[in-house]
């Protein structure tokens, strides 16, 4: 394997860190990893693991499986003998490991989709990089005037657009249900109710239908 | 170092997992002392494990000891504040994963229908929109017209260059010469301050005066974007929404 320089890791010095806030930095994120480290085996070997940390700022972290307390009077040798492993015991263990493994999966897809919107926001990067760059599309500052005048009517019509194909759609989509035409409360139970979830200012589906008007929509019973 | 990804579960395979276990507790000792060595702080290990009584403990059993009584002399509250067993910690970074992602989601939808926004500027139609991605298209919009409007403000208030002042003079004098309905500011501007090179210059001022002469909102329709205001130049001849056309 050959060996490249990655852009986050270079060699540290094994002595105490001078910079204050590179040193409050390392600790969170080498703690973050020393408890995930522990975390990981216990889980592949069943080992029993305690880590307690002292952070920079004073407080306490601390890490322990199966828990901080037992382990520490264990080893302090204040407990009583281990347990025993009759069945009751193995069943509360049994148990415990089975949820750990579920969180541990569940923990596992999140992160595997977060690596792909990571990957996705690369993606979009280099679309916009790739964009041959109208000049509507540089940073407003360097707009004069006009542009930004322009701009705003442009916008402003393309806004217009949007809400137009939007209720268009909308009606679309209620077509194929027959309801009131008077603004009726019964609402067809998979058509989109009103106009909370879209900020579209479109409203209600029925409640524009006024009296009168676009009768292509009264159904014929 | 892996080169293969280990699957998180309990290693079935006795060598295997004492393997394993060595070569992680070795590694997780070394991380330890390492953390204490370069924050300059207190920390100890301790590690039961299947394969012997006595446990293994970092940096010593001394030294454990003396940094667990630290330990045990704080108030209750403190020493549990930040405590965790498995179960918890990983909660804890469920929850953290899931606010990041919540966010880099959130980002990257901003920036893919700001990509859809300027191809709707330049007249691409909106037909393969779905409610819900038009009306995040439509909260970007408004999102770039707010920082639009301000802008102008800021400009209109403070001209501090002054292009932006000649533009502005310009404008007062190309209002003299409007034609249409929309606001006089905007009217036959001078197409010189649109920053554009001769060719483009000339084909907006042609624009300009087309344009004028046809503005229809009747146009703006669903499955007619097509023919909208004018004709480009360039190959998205698809429904214009700007007042004037500017294209290169």
């Amino acid at each position: 394997m050959t060996r490249r320089i990655s852009k986050g890791r270079q060699r540290v010095e094994m002595v105490k860190m001078k910079n204050e806030s590179n040193l409050q930095v390392t600790f969170s994120k080498r703690r973050a990893g020393l408890f995930k480290k522990a975390s990981e085996l216990c889980t592949l070997c069943g080992a029993e693991i305690a880590i307690v940390v002292f952070s920079p700022g004073d407080k306490v972290f601390s890490f322990g499986h199966p828990s901080v307390d037992t382990l520490v009077e264990r080893f302090l040798g204040r407990d009583l003998p281990p347990p025993n492993n009759d069945v009751h015991n193995q069943l509360i263990v049994a148990h415990r490991e089975a949820g750990i493994r579920e969180l541990n999966t569940k923990l596992m897809n999140l992160e595997e989709v977060l690596q792909m919107e990571k990957h996705r926001e690369e993606s979009l990067q280099e679309i916009r990089r790739r964009a041959n760059g109208q000049w509507w599309e540089s940073p407003i500052e360097e707009l004069n005037l006009f542009q930004l005048q322009h701009l705003k009517e442009a916008l402003e019509r393309l806004e217009q657009k949007v809400e137009k194909v939007a209720q268009q759609q909308k009606m679309v989509n209620n077509h194929a249900f027959p309801f009131h035409t008077l603004g009726s409360a019964w609402t067809p139970p998979n058509c989109a109710r009103g106009s909370s979830s879209y900020g579209l200012n479109v409203g209600a589906p029925f409640a524009n239908r006024a009296i009168g008007s676009t009768s292509s929509m009264v159904p014929n019973y | 170092m892996t080169r293969k990804k280990v699957k998180l579960a309990f290693i079935t395979n006795d060598s295997a997992r004492k393997a394993t276990f060595k070569k992680r507790k070795k590694g997780l000792m070394k991380k330890v002392s390492e953390l204490s060595t370069l924050c300059g702080i207190d920390a100890c290990a301790i590690i039961y494990s299947p394969y012997d009584t006595s446990p293994e403990v970092w940096p010593n059993t001394m030294g454990a000891q003396r940094v667990l009584a630290e330990f045990k002399r704080m108030p209750e509250m403190e020493q549990s504040k930040k405590m965790v067993n498995q179960e918890s910690f990983i909660r804890q970074r469920i929850a953290k994963a899931s606010e990041q992602l919540k966010k880099q989601s959130k980002e990257n939808r901003e920036k893919e229908m700001t990509e859809v926004m300027y191809q709707g500027l330049t007249g691409k139609g909106l037909q393969n929109l779905n409610l819900g991605d038009l009306n995040d298209l439509g909260w970007v919009i408004d999102q770039n017209l707010k920082e639009v409007y301000k802008r102008i403000e800021a400009v209109k208030k403070g001209s501090s260059t002054s292009s932006v002042a000649a533009a502005a003079a310009a404008a007062m004098a190309a209002a003299a010469t409007s034609q249409s309905v929309a606001p006089p500011m905007e009217q036959k501007p001078a197409v010189m301050e649109l920053g554009l090179d001769p060719m483009q210059r000339t084909q907006t001022e042609w624009f300009t005066d087309w344009m004028n002469s046809n503005t229809s909102d009747q146009h703006i329709g669903y499955g007619h974007a097509d023919e909208m205001i004018l004709p480009n130049f360039n190959d998205n001849h698809n429904a214009n929404v700007w007042p004037n056309n500017f294209y290169p």
